[in-house]
């Protein structure tokens, strides 16, 4: 059976792989975060917007597309994030 | 000599509970996650109403000298204990735990009554033992999907919480033996082994990774 994923686990994906720099530009590109994320196009637009207007995640201007990379604040939330995932998973729940 | 372990026991339980939500609330400023806002109610809850007992044994040993503490601080402490124990279980989602059927329903809720008619504190005693045992089947199926230790101290230490619970009613049908100094005993294992895991997790603020 599927795992139900919160919102709050999503984000972390998304901000963990819009930390990887898979090729010579800065940032990630929308499909990495796709596969990497596992998430619609959609819902994936919708969450991108809301963490850059939060200043979680940083818009960069490439050739021909948006990418993006996670922001100094992003990493330190990301910090945050990956040590209570584990301190909440103690307890059987999920962050 | 079983005064001083309510005593030592509360005080272990003030303890675990503070540092536990306090760490929960720290999560929570942090992340924003709703489950470390429930945590750290139902540590704070838990923490502050074992703190009321231990204030409860404190007075009446060295002020009331009654030889029992006091039946009202005695509820209010069971009862802010039961909120804690409420979140925890709400937080893995109760509502799966409670048979749907209204008949159903009102034949799980009889034996309470049956139990423990006569005082609300002996209620809320029942109600934090089936809060207990309910957290404790979670947190253990949670061990099993994800095989992590740290799980199953939390699992261990919440079973023996509900088990100390239990032991400590059979004393009352048999009073003047060993089972109320066991009760306490194995209470305090409960409140060691839920706080195993809180070790790991640094009490500094959260600092950047550079290798991330």
């Amino acid at each position: 059976m599927a795992e139900h994923r919160t919102q709050m686990k999503i984000v972390g994906e998304i901000l963990d792989t819009a930390t990887q720099e898979i090729d010579e530009y800065e940032g990630t590109t929308i499909t990495h975060i796709i596969r990497n994320a596992n998430i619609s196009h959609g819902r994936l637009s919708r969450i991108l917007n809301n963490l850059v207007s939060q200043g979680l995640l940083e818009q960069v201007t490439s050739k021909r597309s948006y990418r993006y990379k996670t922001s100094p604040s992003g990493r330190e939330f990301l910090a945050a994030y990956k040590t209570f995932r584990e301190f909440s998973d103690d307890f059987g729940l999920t962050i | 000599m079983e005064f001083f372990l309510e005593i030592i026991l509360n005080l272990v339980g003030l303890l675990v509970g503070l540092v536990i939500g306090t760490i929960s609330y720290i999560g929570f400023k942090n992340t924003a996650s709703p489950t470390l806002f429930r945590l750290s109610i139902a540590f704070f809850a838990i923490g502050i109403g074992f703190g009321i007992l231990a204030a409860g044994f404190i007075l009446d040993d060295f002020i009331f000298k009654t030889g029992d503490i006091n039946r009202g601080i005695s509820t209010l402490g069971v009862a802010t204990q039961v909120v804690g124990y409420w979140f925890i279980a709400f937080s893995h989602t109760i509502r799966t735990f409670f048979p749907k059927s209204r008949y159903f329903r009102s034949i799980g809720a009889i034996p309470l009554f049956l139990v423990s008619f006569n005082y609300v504190e002996n209620i809320l005693r029942a109600v934090s033992f089936i809060l207990l045992v309910y957290g404790a089947i979670e947190t253990m199926l949670s061990y099993i999907q994800g095989r992590k230790k740290s799980t199953l101290f939390v699992a261990v230490g919440l079973g023996l919480l509900g088990f100390g619970e239990f032991i400590g009613w059979y004393s009352f049908v048999f009073p003047e033996t060993v089972l109320y100094v066991t009760s306490i005993i194995v209470k305090i294992a409960g409140l060691i082994s839920v706080g195993i895991p809180v070790s790991k997790i640094p009490l500094r603020k959260i600092s950047f990774d550079e290798n991330l």
